[in-house]
């Protein structure tokens, strides 16, 4: 019987094993990341007011990583993209990074013990990868996705998606409604506002 | 006298229900044809509409490959907004409202009110508005997940004592199918039609907003006498949630360029992922 048991562990090991080894490496990837942000949120050396201003800082440090802030800030813009020269690009991939890791690592902070499940791996095309997961509260279950690109052989993050709202789409379309108007350096000028960089 | 006060309910019924703008009322579809006029009537000072440019492959100056060769430009959903200045003041009027009303009643409620007793008020709210989800997830001819929704209020209102507890999830892995009439709507292939923002109940559409009147002679509080009650209760209940989301609309609007353009973009895209579950 033992032995049976064994063969059967082992014929599951040989077929669960290529399969995951071969599909886990982006998903492995934002988790990976993710693991590194809930270390932080949880250090308890870090604990109360003084200390947020460091952990902030760390969880900045972690988002460089996993974030492709120019695969991000040119699919945010789309075909808008090209009306920038390349030093407005670059300045606004700057000025968006900073309102984007604002906004977001505050909201981050006050996160503790929620719980987090990495579901699956979803390909959308040669290079990228949607990665599903699901945040558990005790409210609710909140799906979120992450978007990742392989780029030199990493996997980078460019897109992510909450409750089925897409960030790269949420600021397009209000991107898109200011260029109507304005020029590439108005759109500038506002995130410098915003991002108390004017 | 009559007439009046179920015409009353409606209005705060609708006001109350949709504070939290992640919009849990009504539905979504993309295709709304021609958004150029609403585009003009949209920017305040319009001027002319940025030539889309297709050549995105005009400049090669990176490795960035090509945006529209791949999963394209994520699919744009719009959605028409001719009604934008009605819009704009009601965004303002529920942003007031909840910032001087809603909000400090859902603190002062959470601080008197622990969490676990807030959280079995939500799960006796959602028990017995059951026969919105289930008759919505019917009309879909979703079976499977209709017969879930019967299951869970059986199971709920008698383990889960009165619907407080949420038995079904914790015993069987059963959870709620968040359906209504207006992802019905959508899933028959009924776009948004125009967007909508109604005072006190948020965020809608031309489509969400019939689901919606449809959802409120399915929800039996609606037919608790007299009519005061029942406007007692769904006020209760909105502030019961309101409790569970301070801070998140704050969020929003701190991360939003123009938080208008924001919450209507996120409105179509989350309804749109409603209708598609």
């Amino acid at each position: 019987m033992e032995k049976h048991i064994g063969s059967l562990i082992l014929l599951i090991v040989l077929l669960i094993a290529p399969i995951s080894a071969h599909a886990g490496v982006p998903l492995e990837t934002v988790k990976g990341h993710v693991d590194k942000v809930l270390d932080v949120l949880r250090d308890t050396s870090l604990k109360g007011e003084s200390m947020k201003k460091i952990k902030k800082e760390k969880i900045r440090f972690v988002s460089e990583k996993m974030f492709d802030y120019t695969e991000l800030s040119r699919r945010t813009l789309g075909q808008n993209w090209i009306r920038f020269k390349t030093e407005q690009q670059q300045e606004f991939i700057e000025l968006y990074k900073s309102i984007l890791e604002g906004a977001y690592i505050d909201r981050i902070v006050s996160y503790t013990d929620e719980k987090i499940i990495f579901n699956k791996e979803n390909p959308l095309s040669e290079k990228t990868v949607e990665v599903q997961t699901t945040i558990i509260t005790k409210k609710a279950d909140i799906p979120i996705s992450y978007r990742v690109i392989r780029k030199e052989g990493e996997w980078r993050v460019y897109d992510v998606i909450i409750e089925g709202v897409s960030l790269i789409s949420n600021y397009r379309s209000q991107f898109a409604q200011i260029l109507a108007n304005k020029s590439p350096e108005g759109l500038l000028d506002t995130l410098r506002k915003k991002a108390g960089k004017a | 006298m009559k007439l009046i006060s179920p015409l009353f309910l409606v209005l705060i019924f609708l006001l109350l229900s949709s504070m939290q703008v992640s919009a849990d009322s009504s539905l979504t579809m993309s295709e709304i044809s021609s958004n150029k006029n609403e585009e003009i009537r949209l920017s305040e000072e319009n001027e002319t509409l940025p030539e889309p440019s297709k050549e995105t492959e005009e400049k090669p100056d990176d490795d960035l490959g090509d945006i529209t060769e791949e999963e394209g430009e994520e699919e744009v959903v719009q959605i028409a907004d001719p009604l934008y200045p009605w819009n704009k003041t009601m965004y303002h009027f529920n942003d007031k409202l909840y910032f001087w009303l809603m909000k400090p009643l859902a603190q002062g409620y959470s601080a008197v009110v622990p969490e676990d007793i807030r959280l079995s008020v939500s799960n006796f709210f959602d028990n017995i508005t059951t026969p919105i989800r289930f008759v919505s997830n019917l009309f879909q001819l979703k079976i499977k997940d209709a017969g879930n929704e019967l299951f869970r209020f059986l199971y709920n209102s008698t383990a889960g004592v009165c619907g407080l507890a949420d038995a079904a999830k914790m015993d069987f892995d059963i959870r709620k199918k968040d359906e209504d009439l207006g992802q019905t709507l959508g899933s028959y292939g009924i776009g948004h039609g125009i967007y909508m923002i109604w005072p006190f109940l948020g965020p809608s559409s031309l489509r969400d907003t019939v689901g919606r009147v449809g959802d409120y002679f399915l929800n039996p509080v609606h037919y608790i006498n007299p009519t005061e009650t029942a406007v007692g209760i769904t006020v209760y209940d909105r502030v019961n949630e309101t409790s569970f989301r301070i801070g998140d609309y704050e969020d929003l609007k701190k991360s939003a360029i123009d938080p208008y353009v924001s919450i209507r973009d996120a409105y179509v895209q989350h309804r749109k992922k409603k209708v598609e579950d």
